[in-house]
C-alpha cells in the first residue's frame, strides 16, 4: 500500500527529500493547509519573517552563502506580490530561490476572488520559470523540478503556486532517488582564447558574478598567476578574487577606481568571465575599451555580445572553462602593463568629518573579526565604500544586491546569510535610507535567534540620490534629507545591543562590544552628511571621464 | 543591415509557454512585425512564427532567449535568404453586380479561391508571400472590401535542416 499524502505533506517530504531544511516565511489563507502540515517535519525549520519581502530576501541571502536553493513561502495575493521586489533580485543577480505560493482553490481562479492575483503573470519576467500546480499528483515532481532549475545552469529564481485545494487533495507518495539534476554545458574549443590570450600587450582578466557561483575561485587565481594578467572585479565579483594579491586591481565602472577604468580604456584584450557588461560596468558603450579584443565567457550563450561586441565567446561553466584555459594557456608575465597600470593609480578625494570615515568602521570590521566574517551591504553610498574598501580574503563573503540595486536588501539576506553560516560573524551594513525598509526583521532575528551584527551608515540623507542631485540637479535636494529614529533605543525596543558611534575613536570599542554580544546587534555610525563617492563615471559617459573631486560648479546633465 | 527575420519556435502547446514566449519578446522590446502559432505533427508541440524588423544578430539573441524559457523544445533564426515564408488572408467583400465578372479575374490572376458566397457578400482566401498578400488585398480594394483576417506569416528554412527537438536537457529520473 502506497502512503497517501495530502498536498501540503508532499511539499514538506519533497523538501526535505532534497535536501531543504530552512524555510522562510508568513502565513495565510491559501497557504494555511501548508502551515498545518509543517509542524509534523520538525527538520523543515521555519522563520517567521516581518513582511514577505524580506522571506525572499533572506532566502537570496542564504542562496547566496551556501550555493544551494533558498525556499520561501507566502500566501496567495499580497502574500505573494511582497515577493516580487526579492524575486527580481535574485533574479537580476541569478541566483537559486524558489518561492512556493499559496493559491485561490482552482474553482475560484480567474473570479477575483478575495486575495486572488495572478502571481504566475506577475513574476513571469523576473522568474527563471514558474509553475502553477493544478493537480496534487504533479505536485512532487513540480517542485522537485523547481529546485532543479533553480540552481542548474545559471541560476534564477523558480516561483511553484500551489491551489488551496491541491495542497488539501490527497495522491500516493511517491519518492524519488536522488536530488535531481539536469545536464551542464561542456567546454568550448579554446584554441583562438589561447592565442589571444598569448598575443596581447595590455590584457586583463574582468570576473564577475559566475567566479562565485561556480566556485571557480582556485582556476581564477591560477590563470592569473600563470599569465600575470590584472584582475578586476566587478560588484558581484568582489571576493571572488583576493582582494591583496598584487594581481589585483579593483572594481570597474561608474564608481570604480580611476586606474581601473583607465586600465580597461587601455586595454588590448579583455577576458570577461562570468559577467554580463552591464551599463554601471562599461559606462558609454559606444566608448567601452575601443581598442581591446573580448574573449566571453559565459553559461549563458544570450548574454554573449549582448552589450559588447564579442571576438571570442566560450559557452560554460566559469570553473570548467578555467581549468581548460589554464591546461593551455602560455605562461607569460605583463609586467610592463602593470606598471603602466600602476601609474594611473590616484589619491582617493573623499572627505570625512571627525575621522569617522568608511576605512575607519570598515578596518575595525575586518580587524575584530580577524578577517573571518561575511560582509551583506545594503544600496547605496555605502554599497560602494563597502565594494572598494574592505578587505574581502575568503571567497564569496561579499553579498549585495547588484542588478537591480535594492535598497532593504542587507537586513534580512543577511539573516540567510548568517543562518548559512552560524560560525561566523555576519555583517549587515545598510545607509539609514535601506536600513529603515526592513528594519522590522530585527524582531525576527530576536524571535528566531539570528545574531546578525548591523551596521548603520547614517548621514541623514539618501546619500547617493543626493549626491546626483548635487552633480546633476543643481543641488536641488528634493525628497533626500531622511530622519531616522533614535537607533540606540530602538535596540533596546527589541532588546538587543545598541550603540551610537560619532567619532573615529569610538569604532574599534563599538564594532568589538558588538560581535562580542551574543544576539543581534546594531551600531549606528554618524558619518559626514554629505560626503560623496569618488571616482565617478556620470551616467551616459565613458569610463575615460571620471569626476575624481567635488566638482566646482554645479553640473546639469539631460535626465 | 534592417531587414524582415524569421524566428521559429518549437513550443509546448501550453498557454503560459506561449505567454512565455511572446511576453520574453516584448519584455527585450524586440521589433516584432508578426506572430502565429499553430500546431505542429508532433503532439503537444506547437509551433510560434516570429517576424522581426531586425539585423542578423538581433534574431539569433532573440532565437537565444527563447530557448532559455522551459518548454521551449527549440528556437532558431532562419538565416536571411533561406526563410521561405507564406501567409493566408481571407478577404470579405461586396463587389456591385455589375462588376462581379471583373471580381472574379482578379481572383484567378492572384491563384486566389471563393470560398464563401451569400447573398452579395463573397470571402475570397488568398495564400502567398507578405507582399504577395498585400498587392492581392490592394487590387481588391476596389470591390469594396467589408474586412480582411490575415494569419500572419508561417516559415520553414530551405534545404535539408530539420528541428532539434528534445534538445532541452531533460530530468533525470524521477522529475517529470
Amino acid at each position: 500500500m502506497p502512503e497517501v499524502l495530502t498536498g501540503s505533506q508532499i511539499l514538506c517530504r519533497t523538501l526535505l527529500e532534497q535536501g531543504v531544511d530552512l524555510l522562510f516565511g508568513y502565513p495565510g489563507g491559501a497557504i494555511m493547509p501548508f502551515y498545518h502540515a509543517l509542524p509534523e517535519y520538525p527538520g523543515l525549520r521555519h522563520v517567521l519573517v516581518r513582511h514577505e519581502q524580506a522571506a525572499a530576501h533572506a532566502a537570496d541571502g542564504y542562496a547566496r552563502a551556501t550555493g544551494r536553493a533558498g525556499v520561501c513561502v507566502a500566501t496567495s495575493g499580497p502574500g505573494a506580490t511582497n515577493l516580487v521586489t526579492g524575486l527580481a533580485t535574485a533574479h537580476m543577480d541569478s541566483t537559486p530561490v524558489v518561492a512556493i505560493t499559496g493559491q485561490v482553490p482552482r474553482a475560484m481562479i480567474g473570479r477575483d476572488a478575495f486575495q486572488e492575483t495572478d502571481i504566475i503573470g506577475i513574476t513571469q519576467p523576473i522568474t527563471k520559470h514558474s509553475v502553477l500546480v493544478e493537480d496534487v499528483e504533479d505536485l512532487a515532481d513540480a517542485l522537485r523540478e523547481a529546485l532543479a532549475i533553480a540552481v542548474e545552469g545559471r541560476p534564477g529564481p523558480v516561483l511553484v503556486d500551489v491551489p488551496k485545494d491541491v495542497q488539501q487533495a490527497k495522491a500516493a507518495w511517491r519518492g524519488s532517488g536522488a536530488a535531481a539534476q539536469r545536464g551542464g554545458a561542456g567546454v568550448p574549443s579554446l584554441a583562438a582564447a589561447v592565442r589571444l590570450l598569448a598575443e596581447a600587450e595590455r590584457p586583463l582578466i574582468m570576473a564577475g558574478h559566475g567566479i562565485i557561483l561556480a566556485g571557480a575561485y582556485e582556476e581564477l587565481r591560477g590563470l592569473a598567476e600563470r599569465t600575470g594578467i590584472p584582475v578586476i572585479t566587478t560588484l558581484l565579483g568582489i571576493s571572488g578574487f583576493p582582494e591583496s594579491h598584487p594581481l589585483h586591481l579593483g572594481m570597474p565602472g561608474m564608481h570604480g577606481e580611476v586606474h581601473v577604468n583607465r586600465a580597461i580604456q587601455q586595454a588590448d584584450l579583455i577576458l570577461g568571465i562570468g559577467l554580463r557588461f552591464d551599463d554601471r560596468v562599461t559606462g558609454n558603450l559606444a566608448a567601452f575599451a575601443r581598442g581591446a579584443k573580448v574573449i566571453h565567457v559565459e553559461l549563458d550563450p544570450s548574454e554573449i555580445g549582448k552589450n559588447v561586441a564579442t571576438d571570442v565567446g566560450l559557452v560554460g561553466d566559469a570553473r570548467e572553462v578555467l581549468r581548460a584555459l589554464l591546461a593551455e594557456v602560455v605562461p607569460r608575465d605583463c609586467e610592463a602593463w602593470r606598471a603602466e597600470i600602476a601609474g594611473f593609480v590616484r589619491p582617493r578625494h573623499e572627505a570625512f568629518r571627525g575621522d569617522l570615515s568608511p576605512e575607519t568602521i570598515l578596518g575595525a570590521i575586518d580587524e575584530a573579526a580577524g578577517g573571518h566574517c561575511t560582509i551583506v551591504s545594503d544600496v547605496g553610498q555605502h554599497q560602494m565604500w563597502v565594494a572598494k574598501l574592505y578587505r574581502y580574503r575568503r571567497p564569496n563573503t561579499h553579498i549585495t544586491s547588484g542588478g537591480l540595486g535594492t535598497m532593504g536588501f542587507a537586513v534580512p539576506a543577511a539573516m540567510g546569510a548568517a543562518l548559512a553560516r552560524p560560525d561566523e560573524p555576519v555583517w549587515a551594513i545598510s545607509g539609514d535610507g535601506g536600513f529603515q525598509m526592513n528594519m522590522q526583521e530585527i524582531a525576527t532575528m530576536v524571535q528566531e535567534g539570528i545574531p546578525v551584527k548591523m551596521a548603520v551608515f547614517n548621514n541623514g540623507y539618501l546619500g547617493m540620490v543626493r549626491q546626483w542631485q548635487q552633480f546633476f540637479h543643481g543641488r536641488r535636494y528634493s525628497a533626500t534629507p531622511i530622519w531616522s529614529p533614535d537607533y540606540v533605543r530602538l535596540a533596546e525596543a527589541y532588546g538587543i545591543f545598541g550603540r551610537r558611534v560619532e567619532s573615529g575613536g569610538e569604532v574599534e570599542r563599538a564594532v568589538r562590544d558588538a560581535i562580542a554580544h551574543p544576539g543581534p546587534a546594531l551600531v549606528e555610525f554618524l558619518i559626514e552628511q554629505e560626503a560623496n563617492v569618488f571616482p565617478m563615471i556620470p551616467p551616459g559617459a565613458s569610463l575615460s571621464e571620471p569626476i575624481e573631486g567635488e566638482p566646482s560648479a554645479p553640473r546639469l546633465v539631460p535626465a | 543591415m534592417s531587414g524582415i527575420r524569421v524566428v521559429t519556435v518549437l513550443l509546448e502547446d501550453r498557454l503560459i509557454t506561449i505567454n512565455r514566449a511572446v511576453g520574453l519578446i516584448r519584455r527585450r522590446n524586440l521589433p516584432v512585425r508578426g506572430l502565429a502559432v499553430g500546431p505542429t505533427d508532433t503532439p503537444g508541440v506547437s509551433r510560434l512564427t516570429i517576424m522581426l524588423q531586425s539585423d542578423d544578430a538581433t534574431a539569433e539573441r532573440a532565437a537565444q532567449h527563447l530557448e532559455k524559457i522551459i518548454g521551449v523544445r527549440d528556437a532558431a533564426a532562419i538565416p536571411t535568404g533561406a526563410a521561405v515564408t507564406r501567409e493566408i488572408a481571407l478577404v470579405k467583400l461586396r463587389p456591385p453586380a455589375e462588376r462581379y465578372a471583373e471580381l472574379l479575374d482578379v481572383v484567378q490572376l492572384y491563384h486566389a479561391t471563393v470560398v464563401d458566397e451569400s447573398a452579395d457578400v463573397l470571402i475570397v482566401e488568398l495564400t502567398g508571400s507578405e507582399a504577395f498578400v498585400l498587392s492581392c488585398i490592394r487590387a481588391l480594394e476596389r470591390f469594396e472590401i467589408l474586412e480582411v483576417a490575415r494569419s500572419g506569416a508561417v516559415a520553414l528554412e530551405s534545404g535539408a535542416t530539420t528541428p532539434r527537438l528534445g534538445t532541452q536537457p531533460q530530468l533525470e529520473a524521477g522529475v517529470r
